[in-house]
């Protein structure tokens, strides 16, 4: 097969897969399909580096996440300050006690996971963080990688993505407790 | 006046649960392991809070492996490829 027969391949075949993962990083279609048409053009003009020693969709994938991180980086171009004072006070303690609900839920979790409304709640609540905090906290998920590895490809500090973790989460509980576990 | 004491003598529930998410990833120090250890032992909001972090974590593990929840039909999907197509020449 040619490049260009096998190129054509490709995108017939991973232009959905590879346009599902990027919609989900970056919660935007426009900006989802200019990044994936990017990741086709780059793996046109350095085809010749693919040697076949992986998947072609593992290979695309790969530019997918440098794509992915160049467009965070471009966008958030200082190192984020997290602040957490809308969950602890000045001593760094709870400021209430909403984190003593009981969930209920131990070793349950993928009952909530097949509950339609859950998902629906739990999407909302992630779609619901800023994006600058979204991404880092998606790519980390997205086949499980190491924090240090993310860190590097969005550079910024290992240190950081611990905050924007711990922020995330945070956030994401009590998001779910309000919108979900407090009504359940 | 115990979160007082737990603040001085550990660390803040602030610190703490940072320390969660570095222990989830297992980059945590066996210092800071201890650390945590001690502090939740005595504190009752971070004992509640680790435990949604697990469940959460957990969770977040199984859910995110898919993309199949994004919203996207194949009519998109083929006008996409049909872009690609154009700007590549094919």
């Amino acid at each position: 097969m040619t490049k260009n027969e096998t190129l054509k391949n490709w995108i017939e075949q991973y232009s959905e897969s590879l346009l599902r993962r990027a919609i989900y990083l970056l919660s935007d279609k426009v900006e989802a399909e200019d990044i994936v048409q990017e990741v086709f053009i780059a793996a046109f003009s350095s085809y010749d580096s693919f040697e076949g020693k992986s998947k072609p969709l593992t290979w695309l994938n790969t530019i997918l996440n440098n794509k992915v991180a160049d467009f965070y980086r471009k966008k958030y171009k200082s190192e984020p300050y997290i602040k957490l004072d809308h969950f602890f006070d000045e001593t760094g303690s709870w400021k209430n006690d909403s984190v003593l609900n009981d969930w209920n839920v131990s070793n349950q979790e993928s009952e909530l996971l097949d509950n339609q409304d859950f998902n629906k709640s739990l999407e909302d609540c992630i779609e619901d963080l800023p994006s600058r905090w979204k991404i880092p906290m998606k790519m980390y998920y997205l086949e499980e990688k190491k924090a240090p590895e993310v860190s590097q490809e969005l550079d910024i500090t290992t240190t950081n993505l611990w905050k924007i973790l711990q922020r995330t989460r945070m956030q994401l509980r009590e998001c779910l407790e309000i919108n979900w576990f407090s009504k359940s | 006046m115990l979160k007082k004491i737990i603040h001085i003598f550990f660390l803040p529930c602030s610190k703490a649960t940072l320390l969660m998410e570095k222990r989830n990833a297992k980059s945590i120090s066996p210092k800071e392991n201890w650390q945590l250890s001690m502090h939740v032992k005595i504190c009752k909001w971070c004992k509640a809070y680790q435990k949604k972090v697990e469940i959460l974590d957990s969770i977040l593990k199984k859910k995110w492996f898919g993309e199949e929840e994004v919203d996207i039909n194949t009519a998109e999907i083929q006008n996409f490829k049909d872009k690609v197509f154009r700007k590549l020449d094919f």
